[in-house]
Formats: C-alpha cells, sequence, structure tokens
C-alpha cells in the first residue's frame, strides 16, 4: 500500500488562513511547508477548537456513520468550531466561512473516532476489589491515570472514548467512567460518571473467594438489584410527592442513575445461558438497561432475543468460537465449524453490533482488528458496519452518542484522518482530533501505531 | 578430518572463499545454490526413476493471477506443474492430456507462504516423519492460513496434509549465538570463537597450497575450533542472534562486519533506531512489527518498538522476515494474533509503511533462505516445487481466505472440504473446479448451485477490498453505503 501523502494545508483557494497544529507553533509550521498565521490570527488556540478560529476539513470521503443513516459522504466538507461539528456538506455545496482554517486531507479518509466500551487501561487497576460479590458503589473514576501510556497507544490506533470499568472478578466490580483518552487531566478526559455499572456473570466471578457458582451469584445479583431498585423508588417517590428525605446512600445511588436510563449496565456476560439469563433477569424481570459487553463463545445463540429488547451488543475479546471435543458446545450438523461471533450475532438478526479490546486481554490500539476479524470470519461488511461497530453502535450502547460516534451536526469534534478504509489493518491513523484539538499527528511525533 | 574436507573442499574448490574481500557474503549463497543445485539433480533423478513406470504426474491450474512472488503477475495464466515441481508458466499452452486441471479463474494465486519458525504444526514431535500427525488440526488450520512450509526443531518440512513421507526438505541452516552486553564474558568467549575460526581458515588454506608442494606436510589440527563459528564463517549457516537492545543490535553489527557474516537478528525490537548500521551489515531480521515496549526511560537514545520497525529497517537494505508472536496456532477464540494470521502480521508491517511486495516477500521468499529452501519453495518458478496457494483475494488483506492449497502439485487442502471455514463465504461454484461439497452445519446452506449472477457478485466483493485499501480509487461519485434507509 502507498503510504498516503500528508496532509496538505491551505490547498483551497480561498483559504484565509492556514493552520497550526499545535502551541510550538512556528517549528511545525515550517515542517508542513506552510506560512503560519495562528500568532497573528488565532493566539494560541488551535483552530477547531474551543475558543479557536473555525476549521474547515476537506475530504475525498468522509465516514459519516450514521446509526441507520448515511455510511459515508463523498467529497466531503466539515466545519468545526469550538469543540463540535458545525455543519456537514458536499464540497460545493457547503461553503466555509472565509475566516476559517483549511485542513485539506488529501486522499485520506475522515472518520469519528473510535468508541470502545471494554477497557480496562485508563488507571492504574486499582479498582478490582474483590471482598465483596458486589460492589455498586467503587467508582473506576477514582482510579483513573488521564493521558496514560496505554490509552496514548489507543489514541494512535483511533480510539478517542473509552468506558473504563472494573474487572470481572466480581458480580458487580464498581461502576464505569466514560473518558476521552487523548488529554492529560481527568477534569477535561471525564465524559460520564458514572459511564456505566459493571456487572459480570459466569466465568471469572466464579473464581471469587468461595468459589460461588452461578445459582448463588445469580441470587446475590438479584438481591442485590432488587435493594438498589428499592433505593431508587424511595428517591423517585420523594422527588416525586415530597416527604421523608431519603438517606443518601453512595453504594445505591447508581441505581437512581440507572432507573433514570442516563447510564446502563455493562455485562461482562458470555456463552448464551449466561446471556440469557442477563436478557431474563436484568432487562425483562428488573427492567434496568444493559448491553453486552464482552460478548463471545455462543452467545450468538441468543442474539435474536437480544435485537427484539433493541439489546446493544459489544463483542470480544474473543472474536470466534472454536468448539472444543468434549464440551458441551461440541454439537449441531457441523461441530468443527469456526464460528465468527460477529457474524453469529449479524446471522441471527442483530443489528447493534459493536466491538471491543477487553484491553490490555487485547490492546487498547488494536480495537480497528477486532472489526477485522469480524469480517474475516464471516461478518458482511458490505453496508460499512464494521465502522458502525467502532463507533456510533459502541457510543450508543453506552448511551454517549449524542456526543460521539458519528460525524453530526452538533457532536463532538473527536475526528480521525486515516489512510483508508478502517476496517483493514494496514490502515493507519494520520491525525487525531479531539474537541477539535490535535492530540495526536504522527507527521510531528513518533508513530505510536 | 574428511568431515573438513567436505565442509571446506566446495568452498575453496569454487574459488569462492575469499576470507578478506569484502564480497564475501555473496559468496555464500553462490555456493549454497551450487550445493542447492546438485542436490536438486539428485533428488529428480531419483524420482524419475520411481515414477517412470506410472508416467508423469501432471497438475494445470488454469485462470488464476499468478503472483510469483518475483515481481511479476501474471493475470489468468496457466501453470502447469509435473511430478511435483513447476514445469510452465504462461498462456496458451498445451496441456497435457490426462492432467488434472483446476479451474481457478477470478481467483489468485501466490507461493504457498513460509513460517520462519513454528510450534506445533505437525502434530507431532521430532523428528517430524517419524511422528508428525497428518491429520492434525493445527496442520489443518496452518495450511487454511496459507502456510505451506516451515521449520520445527532444525527440521525444515512442508505441511504436506495426508502425507509422512518425503515431508522434510533441509535442515535449518542457523547457528544461534548470544552476543549481549549483559554478558561480556560472553561477547569476549564469541570473539574468540570467530578469532579461532578465522585462524584455522586461514592455516588451512594455507595447507592447501602448501601441501602440493611438500606432501608430508600435516593438516592443521582442527581440535579447539568452534564448529559454530566455523560453519558461519565457512557460509554453510548463519549465524542468528536474539537482540533487541539497540546497543547489542549495534555490537553484532560489527562484529559482522568484523567478521564477514552476515548476521540474522530474531526480534530486533530497537533496530529502527540503528537501521543504517545493521544495512551495512547485511543483515536480515525476522520481525513481529505487533511487539511493543516502550522506551526505557534512563536511558537517552530513542528506544523501544515502533510499528515502523519493519519499513525502517528495510528502506535501509535489510532484509524482513516476519512471524507473529504466537508461533503455534492458538484455539482460544481470540484470533488474529497467532501463526494462523501470518499475513495479518505481514499487514501490521504494511501499516507501518513496509511495501507490500516486501511485506509478501517477508512472508515467503525471505524466510524460505533463511531456512536454507529457497531453491525450492517462496516463489513461483519453473523448476521450484509446485508449493502454492490460491487465495479468494489479496493474500495481505484481512479478509482473504485461502480456498486451496497445493503442495508438490497435489491440492492437499481445498476450503470447502474441511469443515472449518467452508460455511464463511462459500466459493462460487465454477464448472471445472473440483466440487465436493460439504454440509457445513448451515441449515440454509445452499453453497452447492448459486444463481450464475450471484458468482460475479461474489468477485467483485472480493477484489474491492484488497485491491483499494486506502479508497482512493472508488467513490468519485454519490455516497456508497448506507442510502438505503436514508
Amino acid at each position: 500500500m502507498k503510504r498516503m501523502q500528508r496532509i496538505s494545508l491551505g490547498l483551497a483557494a480561498t483559504a484565509a488562513a492556514t493552520l497550526s497544529f499545535a502551541n510550538a507553533a512556528p517549528a511545525l509550521g515550517g515542517d508542513r511547508g506552510d506560512v503560519d498565521l495562528s500568532a497573528a490570527s488565532q493566539g494560541d488556540i488551535q483552530p477547531g477548537a474551543v475558543g479557536g478560529n473555525g476549521l474547515a476539513i476537506f475530504t475525498k470521503k468522509a465516514v459519516l456513520a450514521e446509526y441507520k443513516g448515511r455510511s459515508v459522504l463523498d467529497n466531503a466538507v466539515v466545519l468545526v468550531k469550538d469543540g463540535k461539528i458545525e455543519a456537514v456538506g458536499k464540497q460545493g455545496e457547503l461553503i466555509p466561512p472565509t475566516s476559517y482554517t483549511q485542513l485539506d486531507t488529501g486522499d485520506n479518509w475522515l472518520m469519528p473516532g473510535l468508541v470502545e466500551m471494554h477497557c480496562h487501561v485508563a488507571g492504574k487497576f486499582g479498582l478490582n476489589d474483590m471482598v465483596y460479590l458486589a460492589n455498586p458503589g467503587l467508582r473506576a473514576s477514582s482510579d483513573v491515570v488521564a493521558g496514560n501510556s496505554m490509552l496514548d497507544m489507543g489514541v494512535g490506533g483511533g480510539v478517542t472514548t473509552v468506558l473504563y470499568i472494573p474487572g470481572s472478578g466480581t458480580n458487580v466490580g464498581g461502576q464505569g467512567v466514560i473518558l476521552k483518552t487523548g488529554f492529560e487531566t481527568y477534569t477535561k478526559s471525564v465524559m460520564k460518571d458514572p459511564g456505566s455499572m459493571k456487572l459480570a456473570q459466569a466465568g471469572n466471578p466464579e473464581r471469587w473467594l468461595i468459589r460461588p457458582n452461578r445459582s448463588m451469584m445469580n441470587w446475590n445479583t438479584r438481591t442485590t438489584f432488587k435493594r438498589g431498585i428499592a433505593y431508587a423508588q424511595n428517591w423517585e417517590a420523594y422527588e416525586k410527592d415530597g416527604g421523608v428525605k431519603p438517606r443518601l446512600d453512595p453504594q445505591w445511588e447508581i441505581f437512581r442513575h440507572l432507573r433514570k436510563r442516563d447510564c446502563h449496565i455493562s455485562t461482562h456476560t458470555q456463552i448464551y445461558q449466561v446471556i440469557l439469563k442477563t436478557i431474563t433477569m436484568v432487562h425483562d424481570e428488573l427492567g434496568l438497561p444493559f448491553f453486552i459487553d464482552h460478548g463471545t463463545f455462543d452467545s450468538y445463540r441468543v442474539a435474536a432475543m437480544a435485537e427484539e429488547r433493541g439489546i446493544f451488543a459489544c463483542l470480544g475479546p474473543r472474536n470466534i468460537d472454536i468448539p472444543v471435543a468434549g464440551y458441551m458446545r461440541w454439537s449441531g450438523s457441523n461441530p468443527e465449524k469456526i464460528q465468527g461471533i460477529a457474524a453469529g450475532y449479524q446471522s441471527e438478526g442483530h443489528s447493534r453490533i459493536g466491538f471491543n479490546t477487553d484491553s490490555p486481554v487485547i490492546p487498547q490500539e488494536e480495537l480497528q482488528l477486532q472489526a477485522s476479524i469480524g469480517v474475516r470470519y464471516g461478518f458482511d461488511d458490505s453496508n460499512m458496519e464494521t465502522l458502525r461497530g467502532l463507533t456510533i453502535i459502541p457510543a450508543m450502547a453506552g448511551g454517549v452518542d449524542r456526543e460521539v460516534g458519528s460525524i453530526e451536526v452538533g457532536k463532538d469534534a473527536d475526528l480521525l484522518v486515516v489512510t483508508g478504509d478502517f476496517t483493514d489493518p494496514r490502515t493507519s491513523v494520520e491525525l487525531c482530533l479531539q474537541l477539535g484539538e490535535v492530540v495526536y499527528d504522527p507527521a510531528t511525533e513518533k508513530r505510536r501505531w | 578430518m574428511t568431515t573438513l574436507r567436505k565442509l571446506l573442499l566446495p568452498a575453496l574448490a569454487l574459488g569462492l572463499f575469499t576470507f578478506t574481500a569484502p564480497t564475501f557474503a555473496s559468496g555464500l549463497f553462490q555456493d549454497d545454490e551450487a550445493k542447492d543445485e546438485a542436490q536438486d539433480e539428485e533428488s529428480e533423478d531419483g524420482e524419475a526413476a520411481a515414477d517412470e513406470d506410472e508416467g508423469d504426474k501432471t497438475f494445470v491450474i488454469q485462470g488464476a493471477d499468478i503472483h510469483t512472488g518475483t515481481g511479476a503477475v501474471l493475470r489468468g495464466a496457466t501453470l502447469i506443474a509435473v511430478n511435483g515441481k513447476i514445469d510452465e508458466i504462461g498462456y496458451d499452452l498445451a496441456l497435457p492430456e490426462d492432467a488434472e486441471i483446476l479451474d481457478a479463474t477470478g481467483f489468485r494465486l501466490y507461493p504457498g507462504l513460509v513460517a520462519v519458525s513454528s510450534i506445533g504444526l505437525f502434530g507431532g514431535g521430532s523428528p517430524i516423519e517419524d511422528t508428525v500427525d497428518p491429520f492434525s488440526r493445527t496442520m489443518t488450520l496452518a495450511v487454511a492460513g496459507g502456510i505451506t512450509s516451515t521449520v520445527q526443531g532444525s527440521e525444515v518440512a512442508k505441511l504436506k496434509r495426508g502425507h509422512i513421507k518425503d515431508i522434510v526438505i533441509g535442515s535449518r541452516p542457523l547457528q544461534s549465538m548470544s552476543y549481549s552486553k549483559s554478558s561480556p564474558a560472553g561477547k569476549r568467549s564469541l570473539r574468540e570463537k570467530f578469532d579461532g575460526a578465522a585462524a584455522y581458515i586461514r592455516e588451512y588454506k594455507q595447507w592447501e597450497l602448501d601441501v602440493r608442494s611438500n606432501k608430508d606436510l600435516k593438516e592443521p589440527k582442527k581440535s579447539g575450533v568452534d564448529s559454530g563459528a566455523l560453519s558461519v564463517l565457512l557460509g554453510q549457516a548463519r549465524a542468528l542472534f536474539n537482540a533487541d537492545d539497540r546497543t547489542d543490535l549495534l555490537e553484532i553489527a560489527k562484529l559482522a562486519q568484523r567478521y564477514e557474516f552476515r548476521p540474522v537478528i530474531d526480534g530486533c525490537r530497537e533496530g529502527w533506531t540503528v537501521a543504517a548500521d545493521l544495512g551495512r551489515a547485511g543483515a536480515t531480521a525476522i520481525i513481529t512489527p505487533r511487539e511493543r515496549r516502550s522506551q526505557d526511560e534512563s536511558i537517552m537514545a530513542e528506544g523501544g518498538s515502533s510499528i515502523e520497525n519493519a519499513a525502517i529497517l528495510y528502506a535501509s537494505g535489510v532484509d524482513i522476515a516476519i512471524i507473529p508472536g504466537t508461533k503455534g496456532v492458538s484455539l482460544d477464540g481470540i484470533a488474529g494474533r497467532d501463526i494462523m494470521h501470518l499475513p495479518i502480521e505481514a499487514a501490521f508491517a504494511i501499516r507501518g509503511g513496509l511495501p507490500e511486495d516486501a511485506a509478501l516477500a517477508a512472508i515467503t521468499t525471505v524466510p524460505a533462505r533463511l531456512l536454507g529452501v529457497s531453491h525450492r519453495v517462496g516463489r513461483i518458478e519453473v523448476g521450484m516445487d509446485a508449493d502454492f496457494i490460491v487465495t479468494d483475494g489479496d493474500v495481505l488483506h484481512y479478509a482473504t481466505f485461502v480456498q486451496w492449497a497445493v503442495i508438490d502439485g497435489e491440492i492437499i487442502y481445498d476450503k470447502e472440504d474441511e469443515m472449518y471455514f467452508a460455511h464463511i463465504r462459500p466459493r462460487p461454484v465454477t464448472e471445472l473446479a473440483p466440487v465436493d461439497p460439504v454440509d457445513a452445519g448451515e441449515a440454509d446452506a445452499d453453497v452447492v448451485e448459486p444463481p450464475a449472477d450471484e458468482e460475479s457478485d461474489d468477485e467483485d466483493a472480493d477484489e474491492e477490498p484488497g485491491d483499494e485499501p486506502d479508497g482512493s480509487g472508488d467513490g468519485e461519485d454519490g455516497d456508497d453505503g448506507g442510502t438505503a434507509s436514508r
């Protein structure tokens, strides 16, 4: 594959100003062979960023990744102002204001940043406490190390948003937090806290202290959730009718968010019986919003049920299911068939398929490869569903689709300039913007990935 | 002493052994080839004699785009293999009667991939031919991943499913050595070994001249001469170092230039920081492009891994072989990082800037050379073994599957005949293709007789993503995709 040409600046004739990518403007402007006007016209704020001049990005192909809408827009221009996407249109139809700095991506594509709903690398991993089997009050947000090296690598792989969650050593590990990956401080990184409540079923928590089995775990989870719901109902009654103000208890506060649906349960759930249990217990019986996170093994067998209920599924780190002789899963007319998990969900009619890594199980920067492998093992990508599975689908699963996940007006300008179809691992990130700011530019630093 | 003569004489007789001349390295390969040709003639004679009664066994593959691995691509060409060797490649060839014909129109043909190292692909231990399980799942999956030759222990062998004889094709001509700053004594010791071997070779050469005039002159004594260093200096083996650290790499480059051999470096993580030195030393690097290690912050110089490692080394003249981090077939369900996904590992080198032809060479010709079998496998050329894979697209594209694998002119893998992948994008059936459909476990497996128009659709779908990974060639107008539900 030919290396893509570097981003060329100020190509359009109407350019009123050229783009400066960093505060250390003179040197970088020089590298790019362009006169840097930033000091005069924009001060220290990058065009596109909050408080900065507007930015007009011209691209050969914009991957819009609209949910059930347009996949791409060719010969597009995307306007970015104050960290948000201000307008999206065809070149020649959408005319950027002359004051906007122009960025031409050449033959490269523009796409929304990748969204990861199963990340364990945004902190020191000091949140995997396994004293109790259910800990709805623990918060991953207390453990975040913004801008750490593993997140930096993730940015190199195009990942701009992550749900940082506790591990699966217990049934309820605590609350996740949704972060932007490219910034150095927690305050600037945090998008949503609580970002989710982590539920883990089967597998890992079976290794907890007394080695509970699924009956005990389901009983404990159900009991815990019912207490949480009762707590939330108390508050709801108080907020509606007044009366005695309930006592605030951080252990159960998360259930108020869940009942209001401003955050979801991210469920480490795998093997079809287990997902079946999540659907019937958490969704049907208790009425709490959840999405399948870490969906693996033969979980696709219940994909149709999940689809009926509009339940999102993020799949990974295992991306294929290889039946092993001797296991119960070794069944059917072709016991040896190697089944792509995403393909399995798709063939069951599931339409909300996202991908995740469980980083560091799969390194954060290889989220992209999860989609490639999905296609390799049978996922039909003819409508670019993989690119949605890396962006808008996980954003919807995590409830941050109003902010990120697609190139649509009003959303955060978390954008990637990439060398082509990002489902191909040969395709690399040539520029990463978050909130309109350049957070990664391999033209000015060592290529991360 | 007879052994030594065997070792030394061919090289000396051919006049290739010029100890101090800078052309030493290239001489090694001439020597290899001369030796190899001799072996070839032998084996061909043997085969011919054995097959005389049965007549020639001819296998023909038609219509494929033949990616020869030598730079040439022959579109829609014909390849004829006779008795396991490639006999002819070209157009409008006269086909022998009673040849087995495979129509691969619309598919691509590549040399079978060569894994420069691997674990457990033969389903047995050592020696391979006594222990191989020719029906093992790992072997099938490795072949499904495109690999036709690899090494186990010191044996270089083919993954010739269903066969237990004539599968070993050589012994790995690599001599493991260590030269690391973690062991200064070890470094001194290795230098002394090379000094000793070099001195011995000088003495032997002198003796050979002198003995002509003085028949009583005694041969120099070999005792105390390190056989490993000797074989490296004689060009019978290449020195293999496991090294990642830039200081070690620089030192190895210096050592190699001092004693005039071309080192093979496995790992080579920080090679990108000293690429020019490794290039000058004529090094070959065995790289795992996805290897990652952050820089050692206590060291001021650049370091750590880089996704551009293979590309930078290649640009400096270092030959690149690529191998995934997981060298066996992984059955844990996390796909994309094991030996079964060798081309995907190569794809990551391309991501870092390695040209596509170099990436293909890194999993075919370069490892074949490293394993001493480049005279038989790794390229599609007349006279080479008829070992190749037929794929439904660019072999370096993530969605491409091996449709057929051929070893010694015999189809030893057919995707549609195995249960592992037959259900994934079933192959359009052509008139001449050997059709033997299996129940792939799909209730609606209407694989056998797809309508004619579906066939062409499939082929289009195969071509597009592989040919235009950057998308620069398509979508000039209109918003493709997603328009239906707008």
